[in-house]
C-alpha cells in the first residue's frame, strides 16, 4: 500500500528542543517563590518510625516546612507509599523538608532525629520462603490474587528448589493447557534447568523530579512521565482533587522504560507539600534517590522443564517461577513470561506455576519486556541445547516452532492479530549470513573464541479503545491532539500521521498539541507496553475519519449532492463528479463554526472519556472537530516480534566478550517511521546487552543495604560495551487489525538481543548454560577455572 | 538515609604557590581538603560522608602542571591532567605504559579534568566505606565487606588487614612498575618517595591509602630514564570499558637483552590495598624470553598467597591470565 | 576477625552508623560569612557562551549548579551529579568537561560553552545539532546536550574522526535509551558538513 506519510521519515517537532537545550524537563522549570524539597529516606530495610523530632530542623533559618506520612494520600500495602511510617526498603521516603534552597534543606535533614524500630527483613525470596524465614511485610511475604499471604516452604521444598530439582512447593498461582504428561511422553529430548535473573533498576537518565504549585484553585504539576493523559485521573485521585483541577505538564520525559508509566508516588509529594506551605515546591530527585524510588525489574528464580520431539517441535513446557517483587506489587512478569513461551514455541502442553514473593529491596515495576525478556534469556539457550542434542540448526529449530497468524497464546490459547516469525528468521538468517557464520562457532583466535547466537523476542504490543481528537481551524491548519506521552520514541508524533494520512494533508499544515493537560488532549493509552503505535494509529485514524465524514457532510450541505460523492485532496473537499465544486479546508472549518453542534464540538459522542470530553468542551466553537473512541475490531493479542542475531568474541582469559556484529529483524507490521523503528531496535538491543552481561542489583543480606545506587555500580551499557554500528531490517507486512497495518516493537527488541547474546555465550563455550543474568566476567572466569561460582545457586540480588 | 548530592558549605582557597597551599593545609589542621581535579572529592562531599572546612585548590598553581625532560628522565607535574599524560608525545614515546594507563582511567571527561596526582592519591571505592558507614577505614571497628555474607566482589585477595578495600588507581600500577618517584613538598621541605612506598596498606595505616599527611602536597612524579623505552604491557579488566574501576589490572615493564628479560616489573591493580608488585613472577622471568612458555610456567606465581573473600575468587585466575598476557611477546 | 559476627550485630552496626551520621552535623554550620582571609571572592565574572556574565558564586559551587540555577542555562542536565553519565557536559576552553564535577571558581578566565551557545547568531543550528536531527539521534533527549558537547569537542580536536575515534571520544556520555549508533551516525554526518563548510569559507 502506498502512503503519503506512513513509512516515511519526518522531523518530530520536539527534537529541536532536545538539540538546542530549550527542551524543558520537569526540573528545568522555575517559578516565583519556589522552595526546594528534599527527602529523608529509610536507612533500614524494614522499620517502624516511632518518633520524628524535627524541632531543631524547623527552627533553622530558611527552612519552610516538613511533610510526613500523615499529610499525604495513604496507599494500601503493598503499593508503594508516598511517604511512610513503616519503610520497607533502604531508601523508602519517610518525610520531606522544604527550604529556600537545596543546601539548607539538606542541612535540615541532618538535624532531624528519627527513632526507628527495626523489623525483620529479607532481600532474597527463597530466604523468605524458608521455614521461619523473614517476611518483607508484617501482612505476609507473598502477594497474589490481590492478597497478602504468609507462605512458608518446608526445608525439603527449599532444598529441592535451590538444587535445581522439580519444585514440590505449592504455587500461589497456576495455569496450564494441554496434556503435560502426554507432551513429555512425546518428547525425544527433555531438558530440565534451574535459573535466576537479576531484577535490576531502570535508572532512566532523568531522575523523576517534580515541581508543583497551586494557582486559582488548580494544582499544577510538572513531572517526568511516559504517559500524558493517562496520568491525569490517577494523579488527581492521589492528590485528592477533581481531574479538572489538575494541570499536568510532561512535555519531555528523560527516559522511563516502564518506570514512569503511571502516576508514581513521588509525583504527588510536591502537590501536597505546596498546598501545605503555600509555596511552589520543587522536589529534585537525586541519582541515588532515583535508584531507590525509580523502580526495577522483577527478578526470577525458577525451574523449567521442556520437552522436544525428534523433529524439534516443543511438545511440553513446565515452568516454575519465584518472583522477586521487591516490597510492592506488580507480579505480572511470571505470567507474561509464560505467555511469551506459549506464543514463541507453542508447546502442545504447558504449565506455569508462580510464587510472587515480597522482598525489602527497591520497588519493582514493569521494565522493558517485563517477564518476556527474562524468559527469553533463559529459554532461548535451552532451545539451542535441545537443537544440539537433536542435530538441528538453531535457526531451523526456531523456524519449526515459529508463530504464524494462526498461533494462539496464553492459558486460554486465545487468538493473535498476525505473526510472521518464520519470515523474520529467514530474512535475518540471510542478511546475517547465518549458515556461513555458524560454522565459525567455537573458532579460536588467541585467547578469544567465537560465539554465534540467534534469539527471539515477544511482547503483547497493542491496545485499543482509546480516543482520538483532530481539529481543523479556519486558518486551514490541522491540529492533531495527542494525549500520548513523550518518552523518546517519537510515537506521539508518528501515530498522528495516521490522521494526516486520512486527511491527505501536508505534514506542514499539521500542528501537534501535546505535553500538558491544558493543551486539550484526548484520553490516551498508557505510553508503555510497546502499544502506542498500534493503539494510537487506530485512535488517530478514527478521529480523522470522523473529521473527514463531517467535512464531506459540510461540503454536501454547501455545494449540493450527497456526502459520499465527495473526497479530499490537496487540502480541499471536492465533488468527485465535478472537481471544480470544492471547499478549502479553511472554508470547511469556518462553516463548521457556523453550523455548531457536533461539527464544532458543541456536542460530542457519549462514549468518549471524560478527559476527552473536557478537551472538546474547551475547544468548542474553534473549528471542525473530529473526535471518536476507537471501536475498530481487534481479533486478539497484538504480538510484537523480533529476532536478533549476534556474533561475539569471548576472551577466555578475561571473561569479557565483544559483540562483533548484531542484526535485529522486526515483525511489527507496517513500518510507520523507519528511523524511529531503527532507534527502538538498536536501543532495545543495547538494553538486551545490558541484561545479558552487565546490569546488576546487589544487596547485602546482613543489613539490606544496596551496593549499587549509582550508574558506575548498576552498569548500564556505555558506547564501548556495544557494537558501534548495528544492522536492522523489518518485514513490513501489514497487520490486518490496524488501519495502517502497524504493530509495536520496542520491548521484544530487547529480549531478542538478550537471548542472542546468551545463546552466543553458550555457543562459544561449547553449549554451557549459565542459566543466569547477568553473565559477568567473574561468572565466566569461575566457570572456566573450574572453581565454582561465588554466589549460592539461585541466589538473587547478588553479584 | 539522606541521599544528598548538593555541595555543602565549604570554603575554597586558590593559592598560587605550593608553599601557600601547604601552609593553608597545616593551618587548617586536617580540616582542609587538598583538591586536585576533584573527581574523587566531590562525591565524598556531596554525600556528606566526609567533610572539610575548606578545599585547597591546587589548580591555580601553575608550577604543578606540565611535563618536562630532566637530566634523569621526565618530570610530570602532579596537576597535569590525565588527558595530557595520555596524549603527550614524550610520555607516549618513552613511557607508553603510563600513557596507556592514564588513557584507561574512567571516562574522557574525567581524564580531561582529573590529574595524575589525583589519580594516585584517590581513596578506595569500597562501597560500604563510600556509604559513610563507620568501618575500620572510617575510624570504626568493623569491616562490612569482610563479613560472613559481605558483598565483596571488587575487594582484595591479597595484603588485607582488617580492611579489604583495594587501590583503585589505574596509573598507580604503572608508576610502581616504572620505579617512579613521588615528589612531596611540605612547607619549604621536599621529600622524594618511591612510588612503591607511596601507597600504604591497612597494616601500616588503615585510614590513609598513601603517605600523604597534613600539609603534604604531591607536586610532581618523576620517571627515571632507566625505564624509558622499555617494553611494556598494560591491561585493565573492568565490567564496562568506560567509568568502571578495574576488577584486576596489570602494568608490566621489561628491559630485555637479546631475547632475555634482564629486569621486569609486574604490578597488579585492584587486588590489594596498594598496587601489588608480583615479586615472585619478576624474579622467575629474569633471563627468560617473553614467550608463551615463560608465561605458562610463571603465571601460577602471580596469585600465590591469595585469600579470596565470598565473591572475588575470580581475581586469582584473572591475575594469572593477565600475567600470561603481559609475558607473551 | 569478623567471621563470627552475627547478623544481629550487623543490623545494629548500620543503625548506629546512620544515627551517627544524623547527629555529627556540627560542621554543617560552617557558614560562609566567617570566611578566612585569602579565600575566593564570591562575585565573579564568567565567560559563558561568549558573553560576560557577572554572578555570585559560592565557594563550593559546581559549574553545573551555576549554569542551571544562576544563569538559567538548563540545557546542561543533571543526570547523576557524580561524573557517571555525561548529561552535564560543557566545553571549557574547547575541551569537554562534566560541569557537575568541577568548581565554578576554577573556570574564571576560561571560556565556557554550553549547548545554548552553539546556535549561530543567524539562528541557524550548529552543524552538529542539525546532524543530530537528521539522524534522529536523540530518543528521550536528556543526554543529548551532553552528547552534542562531546561531539563538538571531538570535531574541534579532530575534524576527521573515524567511527572508532568518535566512539572513544563520546564514551563518557551515557545514553540509557541506547541511541549510540544514531549519535555516531550524527557525528559522522556533522564532520562531513563541517568539512564542507570549511571548504566553502
Amino acid at each position: 500500500m502506498s502512503y503519503l506519510h506512513i513509512g516515511k521519515n519526518f522531523t518530530p517537532p520536539d527534537i529541536y528542543g532536545k538539540v538546542t537545550g530549550r527542551a524543558k524537563y520537569a526540573e528545568d522549570y522555575a517559578v516565583d517563590g519556589m522552595v526546594h524539597a528534599r527527602l529523608l529516606t529509610s536507612p533500614m530495610p524494614h522499620a517502624r518510625v516511632k518518633n520524628i523530632d524535627a524541632s531543631e530542623a524547623m527552627a533553622m533559618e530558611g527552612v519552610v516546612g516538613i511533610l510526613t506520612a500523615e499529610d499525604v494520600y495513604p496507599t494500601e500495602a503493598p503499593a508503594p507509599a508516598l511517604l511512610t511510617n513503616e519503610p520497607v526498603f533502604v531508601g523508602d521516603p519517610i518525610l520531606a523538608v522544604a527550604a529556600v534552597d537545596e543546601k539548607t534543606a539538606e542541612n535540615a535533614l541532618a538535624k532531624i532525629r528519627l527513632d526507628l524500630e527495626p523489623l525483620p527483613f529479607t532481600v532474597d525470596p527463597v530466604d523468605s520462603l524458608r521455614p521461619n524465614g523473614p517476611s518483607a511485610r508484617p501482612e505476609g511475604n507473598v502477594f497474589s490474587e490481590r492478597e497478602m499471604k504468609a507462605v512458608s516452604w518446608s526445608a525439603d521444598d527449599v532444598e529441592r528448589f535451590v538444587t535445581g530439582r522439580e519444585p514440590t512447593a505449592p504455587a500461589a498461582m497456576e495455569w496450564s493447557y494441554g496434556d503435560l504428561e502426554a507432551g513429555f511422553d512425546n518428547a525425544e529430548v527433555i531438558l530440565e534447568e534451574s535459573f535466576v535473573t537479576t531484577g535490576y533498576a531502570h535508572m532512566s537518565m532523568e531522575p523523576r523530579s517534580v515541581l508543583s504549585y497551586w494557582q486559582n484553585g488548580k494544582c499544577h504539576v510538572h513531572g517526568s512521565t511516559q504517559s500524558q493523559s493517562f496520568i491525569v485521573p490517577f494523579l488527581a485521585r492521589m492528590l485528592n482533587i477533581e481531574q479538572a483541577d489538575l494541570v499536568f505538564v510532561a512535555e519531555y520525559c528523560g527516559g522511563g522504560f516502564g518506570s514512569k508509566i503511571g502516576a508514581y508516588p513521588v509525583l504527588a509529594i510536591p502537590g501536597y507539600f505546596s498546598r501545605k506551605i503555600g509555596r511552589p515546591v520543587m522536589l529534585r530527585i537525586t541519582r541515588e534517590e532515583e535508584y531507590y524510588v525509580g523502580s526495577a525489574r522483577v527478578g526470577f528464580q525458577g525451574w523449567i522443564k521442556a520437552g522436544f520431539t525428534r523433529e524439534g517441535r516443543v511438545s511440553a513446557v513446565d515452568l516454575y517461577i519465584v518472583q522477586d517483587l521487591g516490597p510492592n506489587s506488580t507480579g505480572g512478569d511470571a505470567s507474561s513470561a509464560g505467555g511469551a513461551v506459549s506464543i514463541l514455541y507453542q508447546p502442545d502442553a504447558m504449565r506455569l506455576r508462580d510464587v510472587p514473593v515480597l522482598t525489602n529491596t527497591t520497588p519493582r515495576g514493569a521494565q522493558r519486556g517485563p517477564g518476556q525478556n527474562q524468559i527469553a534469556a533463559v529459554f532461548e539457550p535451552l532451545l539451542d541445547k535441545a537443537a544440539g542434542e537433536l542435530g538441528i540448526d538453531p535457526v531451523e529449530i526456531r523456524r519449526l516452532n515459529a508463530p504464524d497468524s494462526n498461533t494462539t497464546i496464553n492459558a486460554d490459547q486465545g487468538p493473535i492479530t498476525s505473526a510472521y516469525m518464520e519470515q523474520a528468521l529467514v530474512k535475518g538468517a540471510e542478511l546475517f549470513n547465518w549458515s556461513e557464520r555458524i560454522r565459525r562457532s567455537g573458532q579460536r583466535n588467541g585467547s578469544k573464541v567465537t560465539g554465534i547466537g540467534v534469539g527471539q523476542g515477544y511482547h503483547s504490543a497493542g491496545a485499543h479503545g482509546f480516543d482520538g481528537l483532530v481539529r481543523l481551524t479556519p486558518d486551514g491548519r490541522i491540529h492533531l491532539h495527542s494525549g500520548v506521552g513523550n518518552l523518546g520514541t517519537y510515537s506521539y508524533a508518528a501515530t498522528t500521521r495516521a490522521a494526516a494520512e486520512v486527511l491527505k494533508c501536508n505534514w506542514e499544515s499539521c500542528i501537534i498539541h501535546r505535553g500538558s493537560s491544558d493543551a486539550h488532549l484526548p484520553w490516551s493509552s498508557y505510553q508503555a507496553g510497546s502499544n502506542t503505535t498500534f493503539t494510537h494509529t487506530r485512535a488517530n485514524y478514527v478521529a480523522a475519519s470522523d473529521l473527514l465524514q463531517k467535512m464531506k457532510r459540510i461540503a454536501a450541505g454547501e455545494l449540493g449532492g450527497e456526502p459520499e460523492q465527495y473526497d479530499v485532496a490537496d487540502e480541499r473537499v471536492f465533488d468527485t463528479a465535478n472537481a471544480a465544486r470544492s471547499l478549502t479546508y479553511a472554508e470547511v472549518a469556518a462553516k463548521a463554526i457556523e453550523l455548531g453542534g457536533e461539527f464544532s464540538g458543541e456536542t460530542y459522542p457519549e462514549d468518549i472519556h471524560e478527559v476527552t470530553q473536557r478537551a472538546v468542551q474547551a475547544m468548542a466553537g474553534s473549528g471542525l472537530i473530529g473526535v471518536a473512541k476507537d471501536t475498530l475490531p481487534v481479533r486478539g493479542t497484538v504480538p510484537g516480534l523480533t529476532v536478533g542475531f549476534a556474533e561475539i568474541e569471548l576472551d577466555l582469559e578475561t571473561g569479557k566478550h565483544e559483540i562483533v556484529d548484531f542484526l535485529a529483524v522486526a515483525d511489527c507490521g507496517t513500518v510507520v517511521h523507519p528511523l524511529g523503528l531503527a532507534g527502538q531496535l538498536r536501543g532495545g538491543a543495547v538494553w538486551g546487552f545490558g541484561m545479558a552481561s552487565l546490569e546488576r542489583h546487589v544487596y547485602d543480606p546482613q543489613n539490606g543495604l544496596p551496593a549499587n545506587v549509582g550508574y558506575y555500580q548498576t552498569k548500564p551499557p556505555s558506547y564501548l560495551d556495544v557494537p558501534s554500528s548495528m544492522e536492522w531490517a523489518a518485514l513490513d507486512i501489514a497487520d490486518p487489525d490496524n488501519p495502517v497495518g502497524a504493530r509495536g516493537v520496542g520491548e521484544p527488541a530487547m529480549g531478542s538481543a538478550t537471548a542472542a547474546v546468551m545463546c552466543a555465550l553458550s555457543n562459544a563455550l561449547g553449549g554451557h548454560l549459565f542459566n543466569r543474568t547477568p553473565v559477568t566476567p567473574d561468572v565466566v572466569l569461575n566457570h572456566l577455572s573450574g572453581q565454582g561460582q561465588s554466589a549460592a545457586p539461585l541466589a538473587i540480588n547478588t553479584f | 538515609m539522606a541521599a544528598h548530592d548538593v555541595m555543602p558549605d565549604i570554603e575554597l582557597f586558590q593559592p598560587v604557590t605550593v608553599e601557600d597551599a601547604s601552609a593553608i593545609a597545616r593551618r587548617l589542621e586536617g580540616r582542609g581538603w587538598v583538591l586536585a581535579g576533584g573527581q574523587d572529592t566531590y562525591g565524598w562531599l556531596k554525600d556528606r560522608a566526609k567533610t572539610a572546612t575548606a578545599m585547597i585548590d591546587l589548580g591555580t598553581i601553575e608550577a604543578l602542571s606540565g611535563i618536562e625532560e630532566t637530566a634523569d628522565g621526565v618530570r610530570i607535574g602532579a596537576m597535569t591532567t590525565l588527558r595530557t599524560v595520555s596524549r603527550d608525545p614524550l610520555i607516549r614515546e618513552r613511557y607508553a605504559l603510563l600513557a596507556e594507563a592514564a588513557g584507561k582511567v574512567a571516562s574522557p571527561q574525567i581524564r580531561n579534568q582529573g590529574t595524575l596526582g589525583g589519580n594516585v592519591a584517590q581513596d578506595t571505592r569500597c562501597w560500604y566505606y563510600r556509604r559513610g558507614l563507620s568501618c575500620y577505614r572510617a575510624g570504626g571497628n568493623i569491616c562490612y565487606a569482610d563479613s560472613p555474607e559481605g558483598m565483596n566482589r571488587e575487594h582484595a585477595i591479597l595484603g588485607a588487614s582488617r580492611c579489604v578495600a583495594v587501590s583503585p588507581s589505574d596509573t598507580g600500577t604503572a608508576l610502581v612498575a616504572l620505579d617512579a618517584v613521588m615528589v612531596i613538598q611540605n612547607g619549604g621541605s621536599v621529600r622524594r618517595v618511591p612510588a612503591a612506598k607511596f601507597f600504604v596498606g591497612p597494616a601500616v595505616n588503615i585510614t590513609h591509602m598513601t603517605v600523604l599527611r597534613e600539609g603534604d602536597i604531591l607536586t610532581a612524579i618523576e620517571l627515571p630514564a632507566a625505564w624509558a623505552g622499555a617494553e611494556h604491557y598494560f591491561e585493565k579488566v573492568a565490567d564496562r570499558d568506560v567509568w568502571d574501576f578495574a576488577l584486576v589490572s596489570i602494568a608490566a615493564a621489561f628491559r630485555t637483552s637479546g631475547n632475555a628479560i634482564e629486569d621486569a616489573r609486574l604490578v597488579c591493580g585492584a587486588v590489594s590495598c596498594v598496587p601489588h608488585r608480583l615479586n615472585a613472577v619478576e624474579r622467575a622471568v629474569i633471563g627468560r624470553p617473553r614467550s608463551e612458555e615463560t608465561a605458562e610456567s610463571v603465571a601460577g606465581l602471580a596469585s600465590q598467597g591469595a585469600k579470596p573473600l565470598n565473591f572475588n575468587h575470580f581475581k586469582a585466575p584473572l591475575m594469572e591470565n593477565l600475567v600470561k598476557r603481559a609475558l607473551r611477546s | 576477625m569478623t567471621s563470627n559476627l552475627s547478623r544481629r550485630r550487623f543490623i545494629k552496626g548500620v543503625i548506629a552508623s546512620s544515627a551517627a551520621a544524623a547527629t555529627s552535623s556540627a560542621w554543617y554550620s560552617a557558614a560562609a560569612n566567617d570566611r578566612p582571609a585569602g579565600a575566593v571572592e564570591r562575585l565573579v565574572t564568567l565567560n559563558v557562551n561568549g558573553r560576560k556574565r557577572p554572578v555570585d558564586v559560592l565557594p563550593q559551587e559546581t559549574l553545573a549548579h551555576t549554569l542551571r540555577y544562576k544563569l538559567g542555562l538548563t540545557g546542561t542536565k543533571l543526570g547523576c551529579n557524580r561524573g557517571e553519565c555525561g548529561a552535564c557536559t560543557v566545553l571549557v576552553d574547547d575541551i569537554n568537561h562534566y560541569a557537575c564535577s568541577m568548581l565554578t571558581h576554577s573556570v574564571r578566565g576560561r571560556a565556557v560553552v554550553t549547548v545554548e551557545g552553539l546556535q549561530r547568531s543567524s539562528g541557524e543550528l550548529h552543524p552538529v545539532q542539525q546532524a543530530f536531527i537528521d539522524e534522529l539521534a536523540p530518543q528521550c533527549g536528556f543526554c543529548t546536550p551532553g552528547q552534542i558537547m562531546s561531539a563538538v569537542a571531538l570535531l574541534k580536536d579532530n575534524p576527521n574522526p573515524t567511527r572508532e575515534e568518535a566512539r572513544q571520544a563520546l564514551a563518557g556520555n551515557l545514553c540509557r535509551c541506547g541511541a549510540y549508533d544514531h549519535y555516531l551516525n550524527a557525528v559522522e554526518r556533522a564532520a562531513k558538513s563541517l568539512r564542507a563548510e570549511g571548504q566553502i569559507t
